[in-house]
């Protein structure tokens, strides 16, 4: 069987290494702890890099498919419900995947200097949690998806809990209140979905109950569906039952307003190398689930509600930006900031077309590279001095110009400066809502004002003006923090002047997404 | 040479890397990197101005595809055409001006090669707003540049008030930036592309709407509002002047916010095809002029006068344009570049022997600084419109081109502006440079890096106007493909002469003779232009603090009632939680097992349900 093990499931599994490595390594031996935790980190990184040179842009549908049986229970009436291991990615998720990678092993060097207790405990998790954030971008399967779902849930429940700031607990329980509820509003809909569009006919007249998500998007938009034969239809009650639980439950991820409640809390609370992980890639998996499961189930509702996604969209987009200035902390104008920016993911896919969907996908890396840069830095900054609030703040250029520049840098690139990735992911979405809904989009271009606003006004608080006396005697980043600096804003000019390496690849994916509306 | 045009702007962008990688090693050193790039980009230049000025000389384009979404194709690429040339010349020979002279300006400046590093990426970026072919590629590197203004006007952060300045310039110009992507964005669908060449084809054949043709120019215009410092978003461009001051001559005066005039002079044919726009942009240029121009009549800080006269002179150009003088407006532009680099490095000198800004504390400075006086003289003269000067001949054209377009009022307007600008200029020679000393300062000319760089500009504030005897207008305007030239009557040429004669004896007569300086409170219409016609505080009033009142609000809303309903639900489930007490180990470990198990649990079951029911 060795030989026959995937790339997805050695990305998805190789952290796995990690505990195992671990659970020798005594726990007061923090500096073994550290390396291992860094190093293993490294290894779904390269091999998700291996998957990018070898994926085939060309390819519209899944690549590196993986396909097991798994469970199967059979059922009365000859009939029986089977659950695959199926793992695959296409242009959607593919990057994701690599961004997840990416993400995850900075979080590992970042935590190297953040975290200061109970090392072996948190790489354990920090690795579980790794498992379900691969799984869940190449799982083609509902029942794998939600598994991997709760993975990531679960284990960031702790990783918040245990290793948070004063308020911690507080923080981890709301957390794990608002992503349950999502989860169960997710399960619900998953199940309405295997029992009204979830079957076909297998060998011998067998009717077999699925969840495998090629399935259930045939059933749903094909009339010649299996459902069809059986004489039961899904009815458009359902579909638009299905979409709004979908939307509600990827919304509180996303989040959407009014559902951002949950991250104010979490993400000031959360150790810094976990807030990278949740705003880089966490929060993504509600936008890959808009994707994948609201368009891709029901591309005609979404075509019909896309006005009401880019009304949310904008909602987010002013909101969060209009909230950032007025923040006296500069974390909390990084959350903020993250509610606004995640709006233009929701108005690129409400802009129905390539230019919107390239977007969105441009926005959800590029605002994971950013997102994630920014709670570095932060993290940095509160490392050396204990605050991030303004009042306490300034003058950072003068003791600390490196991090400094940074983080002018990534301010700019976030604000949508070209050569950067922030640029190509608001021209394209803002280009591609032009095209039909010209004054909705000319409202959303106001957005770009508001961040500059807001951005300005913090990162120049924090760096110009005369040194704050916390700041006097600080040290600037060491080389090894310097590491997730560099390499996050290297990605960020790469897509910003090279955007084809993105674009290529899903391209062909986000054609066969568009294909569906009205077909 | 022509297909070489891309090294012009590399040279700086090189510059740049390897400034970012080694500048903190190289120290001072890091000027001979700017210099030494800025001379082969000028020479490069200086090769495709003189090729494209042959007689059979052709317009050059090359493009590569960038990016490919869905149907569409996104180029980049580069283009030589005659007022591209022109530009790269004007700004690769102001850029090596400026970062000689900045050598001995900056000496001694602990950031002295992030000073270098920001004016290489300023130049690498100007260069290639003036090359690109498209306007997706000019949004680009105009959106650059501004980038880099934004950190040269902040270059001394630890000053609260450079910090505030960098960010209004930056804010402002946004607003200005935001038209312009609304405007392209919009041509974009309309034409499917945004090759210059294919938008006014298509506006030529009728294909765009009239009224879309308007609307488009305006908003593109509005974006050179911005850029280019014209009223209501004049306001940073005086503010800016917290930069060092070689910046102030490199960007804010002679380059980048002439940007903005290039703009409408790139995109001309689409002005042209819409009357009302043009009338938009002659009139925005027109009483900016004057507005601009009144302010600097009574400012006492000698960048922040040089800063108005920018607007103003910016202003000039847009009415130019605007009344279809097209010749006259980039001519203007050609010749303010370098009288305009030249006042502001002369002010620069003065500032670095006076330590001040304040004309009030200089007088008679003269004396010990005669190269810099004479310079000054130039540039003033110059700018005034003397006689046989270069300003004389673009501003001559622009009174021409607009009395000829039938814009009476404007006409009279760009007159008065005529008269103030040469008192203006007079005021700040006669107060700076003779009477008596009003400081203490122990002063020398300065280091020859300096006075060199404004010697060979005071040259070419002397001679550049001449070019209008050589075809200046056949050969800018494609032997009249773009426009026409203007001819006018003579009148208008004494007329001229007498504004420019009436303001320097008027300053002669209020500054010159006696040489002293009033005091006390200004008031009535002084203090109305003292304060710039209370703009900034009609836009703090009428825009930031209500912006900011409502972010106040909606963090309450956000607090109480968004925040209000989660506490409520926390409390809940809290409760729920306690009466089921029993279940609870006090272990959150527990709880997470139980979710999953639970939640794998209700699923089976559901499924079960379904299908044996």
């Amino acid at each position: 069987m060795m030989d026959s093990i995937g790339l997805l499931t050695l990305i998805t599994f190789s952290p796995l290494l990690g505990v195992l490595l671990l659970a020798f390594v005594p726990s007061n031996k923090a500096g073994t702890i550290k390396l291992i935790g860094v190093l293993v980190s490294f290894i779904p990184l390269i091999l998700s890099f291996v998957m990018f040179s070898s994926f085939d842009s060309t390819i519209n549908g899944m690549q590196f498919v993986e396909d097991f049986d798994w469970i199967q229970i059979p059922l009365a009436d000859n009939a029986m419900i089977e659950f695959k291991y199926s793992l695959g990615v296409d242009g959607l998720s593919m990057p994701l995947v690599v961004l997840s990678a990416i993400v995850a092993s900075m979080s590992a060097i970042a935590a190297v200097n953040m975290i200061k207790k109970r090392w072996k405990e948190y790489f354990i998790l920090f690795f579980l949690m790794q498992v379900g954030l691969y799984g869940v971008f190449a799982a083609q399967n509902l029942f794998l998806f939600f598994i991997f779902f709760e993975i990531t849930l679960i284990t960031m429940f702790f990783l918040v809990g245990i290793w948070g700031l004063d308020k911690r607990e507080d923080a981890a329980f709301t957390f794990l209140l608002y992503n349950g509820l999502g989860s169960a509003i997710l399960l619900i809909s998953f199940v309405v979905l295997l029992m009204s569009a979830g079957y076909y006919e297998g060998a011998n007249g067998t009717t077999i109950f699925t969840t495998d998500i090629q399935t259930i998007i045939f059933n749903l938009n094909n009339s010649a569906s299996p459902y069809e034969l059986l004489g039961v239809g899904v009815s458009d009650a359902i579909k638009y039952g299905v979409f709004f639980a979908l939307l509600v439950a990827f919304g509180i991820k996303v989040p959407l307003f009014p559902f951002h409640s949950w991250i104010l809390k979490v993400h000031y609370q959360a150790p810094p190398p976990m807030s990278m992980i949740l705003s880089g890639v966490l929060l993504k998996i509600g936008a890959y689930g808009l994707f994948r499961m609201n368009y891709g189930f029901f591309p005609e509702i979404t075509e019909t509600f896309s006005t009401l996604l880019i009304i949310l969209g904008i909602i987010n987009l002013f909101y969060g930006g209009i909230l950032a200035f007025v923040q006296e902390d500069m974390k909390m104008v990084v959350v903020y900031s993250s509610i606004s920016h995640v709006g233009i993911i929701i108005l690129g896919l409400g802009a129905m077309n390539s230019f919107g969907f390239q977007g969105a996908v441009f926005q959800i890396v590029s605002h994971g590279l950013l997102a994630s840069l920014f709670f570095y830095i932060v993290g940095v900054m509160y490392n050396r001095v204990h605050t991030t609030k303004f009042s306490e703040l300034g003058g950072m250029a003068k003791t600390m110009p490196f991090t400094s520049g940074i983080l002018l840098t990534g301010a700019l690139a976030s604000l949508g400066l070209p050569g950067m990735s922030g640029f190509i992911s608001e021209f394209l979405t803002f280009l591609g809502l032009f095209e039909n809904r010209p004054i909705l989009a000319a409202i959303s271009t106001l957005g770009v004002v508001l961040t500059t606003v807001y951005l300005l006004r913090s990162v120049l608080n924090v760096t110009y003006g005369p040194t704050a006396e916390k700041l006097t005697h600080v040290s600037d980043a060491r080389s090894v923090e310097m590491i997730p600096m560099v390499v996050l804003v290297g990605f960020v000019i790469l897509v910003g002047v090279y955007p084809a390496i993105l674009s290529e690849p899903i391209q062909a994916t986000l054609q066969l997404f568009l294909t569906r509306i009205g077909g | 040479m022509l297909e070489n045009a891309w090294l012009v702007p590399l040279f700086p962008l090189i510059s740049f890397v390897l400034l970012v990688a080694f500048g903190r090693q190289l120290k001072e050193g890091a000027a001979y990197v700017g210099i030494v790039s800025l001379l082969s980009s000028f020479i490069v230049a200086l090769g495709i101005l003189f090729e494209r000025l042959g007689h059979d000389a052709e317009n050059y384009i090359q493009n590569f595809n960038w990016l490919t979404i869905g149907d569409k194709t996104l180029t980049v690429g580069f283009e030589i055409t005659p007022l591209n040339a022109l530009m790269l010349f004007v700004v690769t020979l102001v850029s090596l001006m400026v970062h000689i002279y900045s050598k001995g300006y900056m000496h001694g400046d602990e950031r002295f090669p992030v000073f270098y590093t920001y004016l290489s990426l300023f130049t690498f970026s100007m260069l290639s707003l003036v090359i690109s072919p498209n306007l997706l590629q000019a949004f680009i590197f105009w959106e650059l540049v501004g980038a880099a203004s934004f950190l040269l006007i902040g270059f001394y952060y630890f000053k609260p008030s450079a910090r505030s300045a960098a960010k209004k310039a930056f804010i402002v110009t946004r607003i200005g930036d935001l038209g312009l992507l609304i405007g392209i964005s919009l041509l974009f669908w309309q034409v499917g592309t945004f090759e210059y060449a294919g938008v006014f084809e298509a506006v030529e054949q009728g294909l765009v709407e009239p009224g879309f043709i308007t609307l488009t120019a305006i908003l593109i215009f509005i974006g050179a509002i911005g850029k280019s410092g014209q009223f209501p978003l004049h306001t940073w461009l005086p503010d800016a002047m917290e930069g060092p001051t070689p910046v102030s001559a490199l960007i804010h005066a002679a380059t980048m916010v002439a940007a903005g005039v290039y703009l409408v002079a790139r995109t001309f044919p689409l002005f042209e095809a819409s009357e009302t726009a043009m009338y938009v942009v002659a009139t925005v240029g027109g009483f900016t002029a004057i507005f601009a121009a009144s302010i600097g009549l009574v400012q006492n800080d000698i960048k922040r006068v040089l800063a108005y006269s920018t607007v103003s002179q910016l202003g000039y150009m847009m009415l130019a344009l605007g009344s279809a003088g097209f010749i006259a407006g980039v001519f203007h532009l050609f010749t303010h570049a370098f009288f305009k680099a030249l006042l502001f490095l002369t002010a620069g000198s003065v500032i670095h022997a006076v330590h001040t800004q304040n004309i009030k504390e200089m007088g008679g400075l003269g004396k010990e600084m005669k190269i810099t006086r004479a310079v000054f003289l130039i540039g003033a003269l110059a700018i005034s419109g003397f006689p046989g000067l270069a300003g004389f001949f673009s501003k001559d054209l622009i009174l021409m081109s607009v009395y000829e377009s039938g814009h009476v009022t404007l006409f009279w307007m760009a007159l008065i502006a005529a008269v103030m600008t040469a008192f203006y200029m007079f005021r700040l020679y006669f107060l700076v440079f003779s009477g008596k000393p009003r400081h203490n300062a122990n002063v020398h000319e300065s280091p020859k890096n300096m006075t060199i760089p404004m010697i060979i500009l005071s040259l070419l504030a002397i001679f550049a106007g001449y070019i209008e005897f050589f075809g200046f207008g056949e050969w800018i305007t494609n032997n009249g493909v773009i426009a026409e030239e203007v001819e006018g009557p003579k009148w208008i040429m004494y007329l001229s002469i007498i504004a420019a004669f009436g303001g320097i004896a008027l300053a002669w007569l209020m500054y010159g003779r006696d040489n002293k300086v009033k005091t006390g409170e200004p008031r009535g219409l002084h203090k109305l232009l003292f304060n710039k016609y209370y703009i900034d505080e009609l836009y703090s009033t009428v825009v930031v603090r209500p912006y900011t009142i409502f972010g106040y609000v909606l963090k309450f809303f956000d607090k109480y009632v968004i925040g209000g309903l989660v506490q409520l639900s926390v409390w809940f489930s809290k409760a729920i939680g306690k009466i089921g007490s029993r279940l609870q180990n006090g272990q959150v470990q527990a709880y997470g097992l139980i979710t999953i198990i639970g939640l794998v649990l209700l699923l089976v079951s559901l499924t079960a349900g379904r299908l044996l029911g």
